[in-house]
């Protein structure tokens, strides 16, 4: 329970930014389960975080999307590197919108080169990386060095970096989570923050070891 | 008190500005304009060798084998004035364009009463026209005409403690009279100004004319200054001699100018908030491109990448001739990052990132989406983001009439073509590329369509949620056939 204090000092941040009120109306909806952003706390910043799901319809893409609303609610910007241009836009809603940049890609080589310069860049501090729909082909094509790489370059910012994929293949990763829901047709009939309460997923060794690290 | 800057060589300094390094090299200016082409100006390594003004092109090359040869260039001479009277304009509120590499100066009101605080006065203002490759000379007087007199003898500058004595044996010839006048003082032996200035201005009338009296006068009286204000365009121009094929010397060209132009705008304490790109090309055409800065900069390698990014993806039908970059200026910005303000750190950097993954991807592949205000399925725009600084939106209303989903859907882009059995009117069975089997479940059929209004445009599906035993997706029948829309994930 926050102190008085605590609770003084939002009261006044509240009158003072009018958009944050927003946000903290909209937070009591929430209140009765667990935070939507099921990852958050346990993804690596600065380090490449790796979301694997093997099967078709695990909950990959109700993931990202319940990371994208998490993100906007805190007003942060980020981008989606969609490797085979299938992010579903219009589920979305317009403060989400506005707070993404999508890249549309259709192969994995060319995420890969959109992923690296926004690395580059530095200025987003969330970056997905999704090649769960691309080809294993393309995948295989994809040296290990490439993620190594990719950890360097996102070490030096406070960014996060999630690759969705199709199976574990990122060496360097940080933190790994894999998808073991497989939903079912009633469960088109939830909403999202259930679906994402009800997803189960493990995080492998080095991943809940990273985790540990950075809550520490 | 007045003071004169003077630009010698004036057309001579404007064709080498962009080439500093020829300024110590044997070069000559020619006037290709003539109709017998001459050399107007040559440098002083030319002059050693005996390259005089004058002489064609050819009896220059033969005299001095290793002089380079420039015509006169209108853009950069235009380009150096507006430069002498941009940096003349931070000194003196009160400008005068004189002449072509003239500019005089009233420094009434200036605290230049001792010739100490003058030359002070002169070597910054020298010195920062030096920034532009411009060697000046600056003259004080106590009228304009004394004081442009003054800076044709400065090295570089002169402060005329007694004008009397300055002018007293100084050749006539500096007054620049007509042919005819010089050619009749000289018969008389009048040789100084000091000789001139004793004859008086009655018999100077009476035997030459009103137009030898003007001429003392320029010197004795002080005259109005014909005011200008400096021009708020910064711009930098060049007529290329020779084609040019290849963006890597347009990049060298445009290197030097970014330079040139940040220190135009820094020397008036501003920055360069857009950048116009023009491009004169062999054919005719023009090709014109704006470039937006996200926050405004002088800082030379932004500017410089911002173009590099985009001139390395350009391709034009003919070679460029002639180049214009144009600055606009604008105010330095000032942010101070929020406590919940996700602001980007470096606009500009991102400005540069986002045209590369355009380049990369395709200028409507990279951006933020925006629902059209339609219900046909997956109808949107990609628009440029606004991330900068200040506009980051603020968090917006959820949509009213927003279709609440729980599961997201991987959309197929296209559809992909399907082969469906129906029993009933729910799919059975489904084979395509991606999905294929029997159907376990089924929810449907969801029968929407529009823009039946429009001719064209109408559409009309039907579309059902289907589990196999490799997962959920979307199908639809239309008129065109059945196809998987995306797998729900």
């Amino acid at each position: 329970m926050p102190s008085l204090k605590v609770i003084q000092l939002r009261q006044a941040l509240a009158e003072k930014f009018p958009g944050m009120r927003m946000r903290l109306e909209a937070k009591p909806a929430r209140e009765s389960g667990p935070e939507p952003d099921l990852f958050q706390n346990c993804l690596v910043k600065g380090a490449l975080n790796e979301l694997s799901a093997g099967r078709e319809s695990t909950g990959s893409a109700t993931m990202m999307r319940a990371l994208i609303a998490h993100a906007a609610a805190r007003n942060q910007i980020m981008a989606a590197v969609d490797g085979f241009d299938s992010l579903d836009v219009s589920a979305l809603e317009p403060a989400e919108l506005a707070r993404l940049l999508w890249i549309r890609c259709r192969d994995a080589e060319t995420a890969l080169k959109a992923a690296d310069l926004l690395l580059r860049d530095g200025n987003l501090p969330l970056i997905f990386l999704d090649l769960k729909l691309n080809p294993e082909a393309q995948l295989r094509k994809i040296p290990a060095t490439t993620w190594y790489r990719f950890q360097r370059l996102v070490e030096t910012t406070s960014a996060i970096c999630l690759a969705i994929t199709p199976r574990p293949m990122i060496p360097a990763a940080r933190a790994r989570f894999v998808l073991k829901t497989s939903f079912a047709l009633r469960d088109l009939e939830r909403d999202a923050p259930e679906l994402v309460d009800a997803a189960s997923w493990e995080a492998d060794a080095l991943g809940q070891r990273n985790a540990n690290l950075h809550s520490a | 008190m007045f003071a004169v800057v003077q630009l010698p060589d004036f057309f001579l300094q404007a064709a080498l500005r962009p080439e500093p390094e020829l300024r110590g090299q044997a070069v000559a200016l020619v006037d290709a304009r003539l109709a017998k082409p001459v050399v107007v100006e040559p440098t002083a390594a030319a002059r050693r060798q005996g390259v005089e003004a004058g002489m064609t092109p050819s009896q220059a090359a033969a005299r001095c084998p290793g002089l380079a040869v420039r015509n006169r260039n209108a853009a950069q001479e235009l380009c150096a004035a507006e430069i002498l009277l941009q940096t003349a304009f931070a000194f003196s509120p009160n400008i005068e364009s004189t002449a072509p590499g003239v500019c005089t100066l009233d420094l009434t009101g200036l605290p230049l009463q001792t010739e100490a605080a003058a030359r002070a006065w002169a070597a910054k203002l020298l010195g920062a026209l030096a920034r532009f490759n411009l060697d000046a000379r600056a003259g004080f007087g106590p009228n304009p005409g004394l004081a442009w007199l003054a800076a044709r003898a400065a090295a570089p500058a002169l402060w005329l403690a007694d004008p009397k004595k300055f002018i007293f044996d100084m050749p006539v010839s500096a007054l620049r009279p007509p042919m005819e006048i010089l050619q009749a003082l000289d018969l008389w032996g009048v040789q100084t100004i000091g000789n001139f200035a004793a004859l008086g201005k009655d018999q100077i009338a009476a035997r030459l004319g009103q137009e030898a009296v003007q001429l003392l006068e320029t010197i004795e009286t002080r005259r109005p200054l014909k005011l200008v204000s400096p021009p708020v365009e910064f711009a930098e121009r060049m007529d290329f001699e020779r084609e040019i094929e290849t963006t890597e010397a347009l990049l060298f060209v445009l290197n030097r100018f970014i330079g040139q132009l940040a220190l135009r705008l820094d020397a008036v304490y501003l920055v360069v908030a857009e950048l116009h790109l023009r491009l004169a090309l062999a054919s005719g055409d023009h090709y014109e491109r704006v470039f937006k800065i996200p926050s405004p900069t002088n800082n030379l390698q932004i500017l410089f990448r911002m173009l590099q990014t985009h001139l390395e993806t350009l391709r034009a039908d003919s070679p460029v001739t002639a180049l214009e970059l144009r600055a606009e200026p604008g105010k330095a910005g000032r942010h101070q990052f929020g406590l919940f303000e996700a602001a980007l750190r470096d606009p500009n950097q991102f400005a540069e990132t986002l045209a590369r993954l355009s380049v990369l991807c395709g200028p409507d592949n990279a951006g933020s989406p925006q629902l059209s205000a339609s219900l046909r399925p997956d109808s949107f725009r990609m628009a440029a983001p606004e991330f900068s600084s200040g506009k980051t939106p603020l968090p917006v209303a959820p949509r009213e009439n927003s279709i609440r989903q729980g599961l997201q859907l991987r959309r197929f882009r296209p559809p992909l073509a399907a082969h469906v059995e129906f029993r009933g009117n729910q799919p059975a069975l489904i084979h395509s590329q991606r999905c294929r089997g029997p159907v376990v479940a089924t929810q449907g059929p969801f029968a929407s369509s529009g823009d039946w209004w429009e001719p064209g445009r109408s559409w009309a599906r039907e579309e059902w949620d289907v589990q196999t035993e490799a997962g959920l997706y979307r199908v639809f029948r239309s008129p065109e056939g059945c196809f998987v829309e995306g797998v729900y994930d």
